[in-house]
C-alpha cells in the first residue's frame, strides 16, 4: 500500500459513508455506541466496587501503609519512641500523617439488662490517639450511635456495630445490642480487668474486620500494657499524585530498615480475594464485549459488503486492487468504531455518572461509582478500533476475493 | 495490439461447458473490431477473457506484445487500470460517485495528479460538461453510458472493450454512443472491441468477427 492506495481507499470509504443510507450508518453507530456503552460500564462499575473498598480501606482502617514491629533477626512488641519514629515519616514529603496504634486483645463483657446474664465477646482493642487518627482515618464519619471522640477517656470505648450487635445483620459473637451510654467490661489477655462506658459505635461493611474492633484512648493502652511512647504499629497515609507507594515504602524502609513494612492491600484478607475476582470478572466481560463489538462490526460490514458487491466487482474491473477496497472497508469500520466509542462515552460521562451522581447506587462499601483511569479508556477505545479493524477486513476480503463477473453479474 | 492463439474457455460443473473452442485471432493497433453472434454464442465470453475480467483453460493472449496470462493477479489488476477500458451493458458506475468523481477516480488510484481536469475535458468530449456533478441515479440511461466511456478512457488505455453498451439504451441514445466511439476510433486511434447483437451495427466498425458456438465463424471488412 503506497499514498495514493491509501488516498484511494479513503476516498472509497469516504463516498460510501456520506452517500450510504443514513439509517444504516445510524443503526451501526448506535449499536456499537451500545456495545461500548456496556464495555465501559460493566467495568467501570466493577472496578469502581474494587475501588470503592480499598479507598474504604485506606480511609477507615489501614492508611496506605503499615509499619509494624521489627521481626528479625529478633522479634519486637512493639516499635519503640514512636515520637521519634513518626516525626522522622512526617518529614519525608508526601506524607500526609502518620499515627500510632496499640494492638490489644481481650475478652468483651456485657450485661446489658444488668440481669446477670453476660455476653461475651472475643476482640481486638486498638488504642489511638482520635485528635491524629482523624487526621488520616475517617472512622468517626462512620459513627451511627454516640460519637467518637476528640479527646477519648481513659474509661471511654467505641466499638463497631458487629461488635456491639443491634445493627444490621446479627453477628454469631456480638455483645447482643449494647448502647451508647452503657458500661462493659474488658478481660485483657495480660490478665488485667477494665471497665468502660461506651460513647460511639461505628458501623462499616466490607472492611475485614475493623467493624468488629474496640477502640480506647492511647494512653489507656499504655496503662493496661505497662509502656510507653511505643506503637504495635504505625499507619501512614501518602500523597499517590507526587509519588509511588512503592517509592514511599523504600523511602521509609531505608529509614527503619529494622522494622516491617506492608501495604493495605495485604490486610484486604478475603475482600482481597472478593477484589481480584471481581477484576478477573471485570476483563472477562471487557473481553466478552469487544468480542461482542468485533461480531457486530463483522455482520454489518459483511452485510454491507455483500450489499456492495456489485460495487466491488466494477471496482476491480477498472483495476482498483483488492487491498485497497480492503482498507477502504476498514476504514469505514474505524469511522463506525470511533462513532461507536464516542456515542458510549457520551453517554457514560454526560448521562449515566450525573445520573448515578444524583441517584446513587447503595453498596456495602458506600455508593457505587463508575470508576475509569484514563488507561482503562485507552484500553477499551484501542481495544473496540482493533476489533473494528479485523472485524472490517475480514468481510471486505472475503467479498473482495470473489470472480469479478460473479461480482458484477451475480 | 491484441493476439489470441487456440484460446479455450471451459465453464466447469456437472457438465463442463465449453464456450471457446481454440479462439485465434488478431487485432490491429487504432482497429474498431466487433464481435458479433447469437445470445449463446461465446462473444461475451470472449471479451471477457481478453479483457482480463476471466482467465482462459488454455491458449495464449498478448495485449501490447505482453503476455497477459502469464501476469499474476495483482499484475493483472495493475494492467486493466493502465491499459484497458470496459465499457459495460449496464453502465457500471459507482452509485456513490458524481459524473465526475466516477470518471477521474481510476485515474487517481493510478496517481494521475491532472485527474481532474482530464475527467472534465472527457465528458465534455462525450457531451457531459453540464452533468458532471449528478449522481449516476440522476442521469439517464445514455447519459450513464457516456460517463462509463469518459471513464473507460481517463487512463488512455491501449484497447476499448465494450460489452453490448447500447443493449439497454433507445435508438437515439444508441446512435449517440456509436457516433461516439467511431469519433474516438478515428480521430484518437482508440482500438476498440466491441460486442454487440445487432446486425445493424457493423457499419460503424471497421471488421466484424462471427462467433457461433465458441468459434469463429467468419470475419468480414
Amino acid at each position: 500500500m503506497n499514498r495514493i492506495d491509501i488516498k484511494t481507499a479513503f476516498f472509497i470509504a469516504y463516498k460510501t459513508i456520506v452517500k450510504g443510507h443514513k439509517s444504516t450508518v445510524a443503526l451501526i453507530v448506535f449499536i456499537l455506541s451500545l456495545s461500548f456503552f456496556n464495555l465501559m460500564f460493566v467495568s467501570g462499575f466493577l472496578y469502581g466496587f474494587s475501588d470503592g473498598i480499598m479507598k474504604s480501606m485506606i480511609d477507615n482502617a489501614t492508611a496506605h501503609i503499615i509499619l509494624m514491629p521489627q521481626e528479625v533477626p529478633t522479634s519486637k512488641s512493639f516499635i519503640f519512641d514512636q515520637d521519634a519514629v513518626i516525626a522522622e515519616i512526617s518529614s519525608i514529603p508526601g506524607v500526609v500523617g502518620a499515627v500510632r496504634h496499640y494492638q490489644l486483645g481481650g475478652t468483651l463483657v456485657y450485661d446489658k439488662n444488668n440481669d446477670g446474664n453476660f455476653k461475651y465477646s472475643s476482640a481486638q482493642i486498638i488504642g489511638i490517639n482520635q485528635a491524629e487518627e482523624k487526621k488520616i482515618i475517617s472512622l468517626n464519619k462512620a459513627i451511627v450511635s454516640g460519637e467518637f471522640p476528640d479527646d477519648l477517656k481513659n474509661d471511654e470505648i467505641v466499638l463497631g456495630a458487629n461488635l456491639s450487635g443491634g445493627f444490621g445483620t446479627k453477628q454469631t459473637k456480638d455483645l447482643g445490642g449494647a448502647t451508647v451510654g452503657s458500661k462493659l467490661q474488658i478481660n485483657y489477655s495480660n490478665g488485667t480487668t477494665r471497665t468502660y462506658t461506651i460513647v460511639g459505635i461505628f458501623s462499616l461493611s466490607m472492611v475485614g474486620s475493623v467493624a468488629s474492633t474496640a477502640f480506647i484512648s492511647d494512653s489507656e493502652a499504655e496503662k493496661v500494657l505497662g509502656t510507653y511512647n511505643n506503637a504495635s504499629e504505625i499507619l501512614i497515609r501518602v500523597d499517590l499524585e507526587k509519588n509511588t507507594l512503592e517509592q514511599y515504602m523504600a523511602r521509609i524502609q531505608g529509614l527503619f530498615p529494622n522494622l516491617k513494612l506492608e501495604k493495605y492491600t495485604t490486610r484486604l484478607s478475603t475482600v482481597g480475594i472478593l477484589i481480584t475476582a471481581f477484576n478477573l470478572i471485570a476483563v472477562i466481560v471487557s473481553i466478552i464485549s469487544i468480542i461482542v463489538s468485533a461480531i457486530t462490526i463483522f455482520v454489518m460490514i459483511y452485510i454491507n459488503a455483500l450489499s456492495k458487491r456489485r460495487q466491488i466487482g466494477i471496482l476491480k474491473a477498472i483495476g482498483i486492487k483488492e487491498n485497497i477496497i480492503e482498507v477502504s472497508y476498514i476504514f469505514q469500520s474505524i469511522f463506525y468504531s470511533i462513532l461507536g466509542i464516542v456515542g458510549g462515552l457520551l453517554v457514560i460521562f454526560l448521562i449515566v455518572i450525573p445520573i448515578m451522581a444524583v441517584k446513587p447506587i447503595a453498596m456495602p462499601f458506600g455508593n457505587a461509582v463508575l470508576v475509569y483511569t484514563s488507561f482503562g479508556i485507552t484500553i477499551n477505545i484501542v481495544s473496540l478500533i482493533i476489533a473494528g479493524i479485523l472485524a472490517g477486513y475480514l468481510p471486505a476480503k472475503i467479498v473482495a476475493r470473489e470472480n469479478i463477473l460473479k461480482s458484477i453479474w451475480g | 495490439m491484441i493476439k489470441v492463439k487456440n484460446l479455450v474457455k471451459t465453464y466447469s460443473g456437472e457438465i463442463p461447458t465449453l464456450a471457446l473452442k481454440d479462439i485465434t485471432l488478431h487485432i490491429k493497433e487504432g482497429e474498431f473490431v466487433a464481435l458479433m453472434g447469437r445470445s449463446g454464442s461465446g462473444k461475451s465470453t470472449l471479451l471477457h477473457q481478453l479483457g482480463l475480467l476471466d482467465t482462459p483453460t488454455s491458449g495464449s493472449v498478448a495485449i501490447n506484445n505482453i503476455d497477459v496470462l502469464s501476469l499474476s493477479d495483482p499484475e493483472r489488476t495493475k494492467f486493466r487500470l493502465q491499459y484497458l477500458g470496459y465499457v459495460f451493458q449496464e453502465y457500471a458506475l459507482i452509485a456513490e460517485f458524481t459524473a465526475l468523481e466516477n470518471v477521474y477516480f481510476p485515474a487517481m488510484a493510478f496517481g494521475d495528479n491532472i485527474a481532474i481536469e482530464r475527467a472534465t475535458e472527457l465528458l465534455t468530449l462525450v457531451g457531459l460538461g453540464d452533468r458532471m456533478n449528478h449522481y449516476p441515479s440522476e442521469m439517464s440511461g445514455g447519459e450513464q453510458q457516456r460517463v462509463a466511456i469518459a471513464r473507460s478512457l481517463i487512463n488512455n488505455p491501449k484497447v476499448l472493450f465494450a460489452d453490448e453498451a447500447t443493449a439497454n439504451l433507445d435508438t437515439v441514445s444508441s446512435e449517440v454512443i456509436y457516433k461516439l466511439f467511431q469519433k474516438l476510433n478515428k480521430e484518437l486511434k482508440q482500438t476498440i472491441l466491441m460486442v454487440t447483437h445487432e446486425p445493424e451495427d457493423r457499419k460503424y466498425v471497421d471488421r466484424v468477427i462471427f462467433l457461433k458456438d465458441g468459434v469463429i465463424e467468419e470475419e468480414k471488412k
